[in-house]
């Protein structure tokens, strides 16, 4: 009996210990309440990884005085998250990717980014093409002429949906050397039965194009080679790996991560969050973070971000087309 | 009863019929096999039609069958406490984002404890309520870090 | 091997067990709540393991994993409402086993079953990590599409007597497994423009609605009837210790129900709920005395539970050697370790072999530290069937609520569990089986999936499901599973003709 009340009480303190609960205190304007983060998906994904990141720099910098909150609101790939965002006050921001833009190209969500404030662009991913070891391609462009000879003789790995930057990083690729992305052979990996890089390792397809992050160990450990990363110069320690500039294809493709808030905020929040943004990207917890997850320093202020998603739209816009996803 | 009886197996095909129906409304693809998203949900409708179809014969020639659970669910009270307990909670459900999690928590829990355990019982029926409501809020919101409303 | 050494030292040190003890506990708790699971405990946990060590973090992590393992049970057997996947094999036979007033021996088996299960996985880790995951590449999409065919023919195969309607349970609960995006093409399906709906319907909003709302609504029927409460048995209850006879039958069962299920685990996206349920139709055919599965059979509880607890073990396996997560728990561990600086892969045991040595064997302590948690809580948590029920079952019904709305913080889940409430009711009362139809819900998408995605890498030829001799003994296995109960239905008549004959 003793026993159980013990670990009852242990509980109880290594709970109460976790919950992160403090005061706030938020003197004068703007922000004058706790400040949420909604992160658009099921905890442990990429996009609660970054709200949570920036809740914790922001609260150990002392950057932003008032409680941070992070919420998730998984759904519809981030729709359902953007959607509650958009009818809040200045106080809620979201973590968005690329996705805020296409989900309204492939006509699964009425809003874009230009019904939100973008606040910033974080960080990005690099995409990375990647074959088995004992792959006959030892550059993208033999694949890619391979593909263009016979679309249906290379089964390509991409998960876990269509139309995300794994797919249309391969499609703008391929596109570069003729290939018509209705042809491409895609077999799609959406969670169940393992994912792209299993079947990658076990020889169930012939390529995968993914986020540079789930390859990178196994070609460091020669279990794969990856063919060419996305990225404008080559990376640290994959000083072998060719960008697909270096191969003639002329383009740089970032997987990038951002943060906007509702629409209508002042100039005035905009400017606070230009601020403590950049101060926070600037911190050695932000650059370990990066390290870590092999993401790259991608930092654009509110207008640049503003530009950027202008200008991201027609590409997306363009690759959609292509791609054969809507009719 | 007998009405019931067959009523399961109808509405089974019913549902089937809908699936096959609505199967055919699906877009073709434009990506890999055109038709590739209609197989499953095509063969799976068909496959259920022929089952309930099965499934209603055997009902019609075993109609002497006992009915008691049908007739336990077609008691006035029974109905009636399905029905209670449903209606709130589409309340619940309607008022959870507005109100807040504990005032609505607490209408509802307290609601359905009178109902179903009785007026009677009031100091239970209440200490339970506030127990359970804040119990659960503080567990989930404050413990496990689940935001909610 | 020297790893070993240094791993149980780490293991074994206070701060350590402590971590294990209380993420073991945490586990307990939220395997218990329905729609909680341990993916979300982990996942709230990330902001605290921020500043720990990371062999700390990933005990921890691994601790509530397993943890939630053994806790997911309990609720099975209490209230036949599993809350989670794996947890609904659980149900069979727990459930009548509470109703026969045997609810602590119940709990007290399964969480030795748990235990042995975690163990013998464990030692299964130490030697075969690295084959069976090598093992498990060679599951390609024609070997999963077979695996899955043979959970549900497993499934369905138990509803003997009524096969028509576990059939259409079964073919509900793929259909309803079609709604949503479909991955191969981008097609939305049966979404009716709710955005809500193109991810699909959440299982755990099945499980809860059905199990959960739909017994409590079920129980309305009797509510009257049974006046002190619907498995009010006295004092017989009170037993916490399973007998001898109890061991005796259940002890080979959890034997061969952990290699079982630690296999099945290393499969990624394959998991408890397949080994669950996979171990429970093995054992009940080859079981002498079939006929008394489903009627609070003990072995027919043991089984399963050794079987899910030893899938959490070898679910770690494709995520230590390749950095692969295989279920969602262990993407969201994958998420924390990167975070913390460490990735996963083919040379975390090169690396930084104290860590996962540390880590097998903060398992074995774990093991031990959660049975005895778990006996010890048996009996508080029998105690639950001493409340009224008239005040059990609106607590189930907030606690269903709040479960679902951890699943994907919106309240349009609400009117989908009652839906699936009033479907439970229905089933129950009409005499319809309940697992097949969320089994089917919970493998149909990766069984369409893989099925297309298998013809589309042999363009369209069905020899790909004879290609591998895994997918040759996976058919075999399903064959036999389905006409079991016909081949023994036949053996048995042809016993009778020879005692009516002579």
């Amino acid at each position: 009996m003793l026993k159980k009340w013990g670990i009852l009480l242990l509980a109880v303190v290594f709970l109460t210990a976790c919950s992160a609960s403090n005061g706030s205190s938020g003197d004068g304007e703007y922000p004058s309440k706790n400040i949420e983060i909604v992160a658009p998906a099921s905890p442990g994904g990429g996009w609660d990884l970054t709200a949570r990141s920036v809740q914790k720099i922001l609260k150990d910098n002392e950057l932003v005085a008032n409680n941070i909150n992070v919420i998730n609101k998984p759904g519809g790939g981030g729709e359902v998250g953007w959607s509650y965002l958009s009818t809040k006050d200045s106080h809620y921001l979201a973590v968005n990717s690329s996705l805020v833009l296409t989900n309204n190209l492939l006509g699964q969500s009425k809003l874009t980014h230009k019904d939100f404030t973008p606040l910033a662009t974080l960080a990005t991913e690099w995409q990375a093409i990647a074959v088995s070891v004992d792959s006959p391609y030892e550059s993208v462009n033999d694949l890619f002429e391979q593909i263009k000879k016979d679309p249906k003789s290379i089964k390509i790995g991409v998960g876990p949906g269509l139309g995300n930057d794994d797919h249309l990083a391969f499609v703008q690729a391929t596109g570069m050397k003729g290939v018509n992305a209705k042809d491409l052979n895609f077999l799609v990996y959406d969670g169940g039965g393992g994912d792209v890089v299993t079947a990658l390792l076990g020889n169930h397809v012939d390529v995968v194009t993914t986020s540079l992050s789930e390859v990178k160990e196994q070609h460091l450990a020669g279990k794969l080679k990856i063919l060419s990363v996305s990225s404008e110069e080559r990376l640290e320690e994959l000083e072998d790996v060719p960008t697909l500039q270096e191969e003639g294809l002329d383009m740089v493709f970032p997987h990038w991560r951002g943060i906007m808030g509702p629409p209508n905020m002042t100039e005035a929040e905009i400017q606070y969050w230009d601020e403590k943004l950049g101060e926070m990207v600037e911190s050695e917890e932000w650059a370990t973070l990066l390290e870590n997850n092999d993401w790259d320093t991608f930092y654009q202020n509110s207008s640049e971000t503003k530009q950027f998603m202008d200008e991201q739209e027609k590409l997306y816009k363009d690759l959609i087309d292509k791609s054969g996803l809507i009719q | 009863m007998k009405i019931v009886k067959v009523g399961m197996p109808v509405l089974m095909i019913l549902i089937s019929v809908t699936f096959l129906i609505s199967s055919f409304a699906i877009p073709k693809a434009n990506l890999g096999n055109p038709n590739g998203p209609l197989y499953f949900p095509i063969g799976l409708s068909v496959l259920m039609l022929i089952l309930s179809l099965i499934y209603l014969f055997n009902e019609l020639k075993t109609m002497d069958g006992s009915y008691e659970k049908i007739k336990d669910l077609f008691d006035k009270k029974t109905l009636a406490r399905i029905g209670v307990t449903i209606i709130l909670g589409i309340i619940y459900s309607l008022i959870f984002e507005t109100v807040g999690f504990l005032i609505s928590t607490i209408l509802f829990l307290g609601l359905l404890l009178f109902y179903l355990n009785g007026r009677k019982k009031w100091l239970v029926n209440i200490a339970v309520t506030a127990g359970f409501s804040f119990i659960t809020w503080y567990g989930f919101s404050q413990l496990l870090g689940v935001s909610l409303p | 091997m020297e790893g070993f050494l240094e791993g149980f030292l780490t293991a074994i040190q206070p701060i350590n067990i402590l971590w294990i003890v209380l993420g073991g506990f945490l586990g307990t708790v939220v395997g218990m709540l329905p729609g909680l699971g341990p993916a979300t405990a982990v996942a709230v946990l990330i902001p605290v393991t921020f500043g720990m060590d990371p062999t700390s973090a990933i005990i921890l992590m691994a601790a509530i994993y397993y943890g939630a393992m053994y806790g997911g049970s309990r609720s099975s057997i209490l209230l036949n409402t599993p809350g989670d996947g794996s947890a609904i094999a659980a149900t069979f036979d727990g459930y009548p086993m509470a109703k026969k007033g045997q609810a602590g021996q119940a709990m007290a088996i399964s969480a030795v079953a748990s235990f042995i299960g975690g163990v013998l996985a464990t030692i299964g880790f130490v030697f075969l990590a690295k084959p069976l995951a090598s093992f498990a590449l060679k599951f390609g999409p024609a070997e999963y599409f077979l695996l899955m065919l043979l959970t549900l023919s497993a499934i369905v195969s138990l509803s003997i007597g009524k096969m028509i309607k576990g059939f259409i349970a079964m073919s509900i609960g793929l259909l309803l497994s079609t709604i949503g995006i479909d991955p191969q093409t981008g097609i939305h399906r049966f979404t009716m423009g709710v955005p809500h709906l193109s991810e699909g319907i959440d299982f755990l909003i099945v499980i809860i609605g059905v199990y959960a709302v739909g017994e409590v609504f079920y129980n309305f029927l009797t509510i009257n009837k049974e006046k002190k409460g619907p498995k009010d048995g006295g004092d017989s209850m009170g037993k916490i210790w399973f007998t001898k006879e109890q061991w005796k039958r259940s002890k080979w069962p959890m034997l061969r129900s952990a290699p079982l299920g630690f296999i099945i685990g290393v499969l990624p996206g394959a998991g408890g709920s397949i080994a669950s349920m996979i171990s429970y139709s093995t054992e009940k055919q080859i079981s002498k005395k079939p006929e008394e599965f489903g009627k609070g059979a003990v072995e027919g509880l043991a089984a399963p539970e050794s079987a899910n607890n030893a899938a959490s073990v070898g679910a770690m396996i494709p995520l230590l050697t390749m950095g692969i997560p295989g279920s969602g728990t262990t993407a969201v561990m994958l998420g924390a370790l990167i975070m913390l600086g460490v990735r996963p892969g083919p040379m975390l045991f090169e690396n930084d072999p104290v860590m996962v040595w540390g880590l097998i064997n903060s398992m074995f302590i774990g093991n031990i530290a959660l049975v005895i948690i778990n006996v010890l809580l048996v009996g508080l948590l029998v105690k639950v069937l001493k409340t009224p029920a008239k005040v059990l079952y609106p607590l189930i019904i907030m606690l269903a609520f709040i479960g679902t709305y951890t699943l994907s913080y919106s309240t349009v889940d609400f009117y989908l569990l009652l839906l699936f409430g009033v479907i439970g009711l229905l089933m129950k009362v009409m005499d319809f089986p309940i697992a097949p139809l969320v089994l089917a819900l919970i493998v149909g998408t990766d069984m369409e999936q893989n099925f297309r995605m298998a013809l589309t890498s042999s363009n369209g030829s069905f020899s790909i499901f004879f290609s591998s001799w895994i997918t040759v003994v996976l058919i075999i296995l399903t064959v036999l599973s389905l006409f079991y109960p016909l081949l023994i239905k036949l053996f048995k008549k042809k016993k009778n003709d020879h005692t009516i004959a002579s």
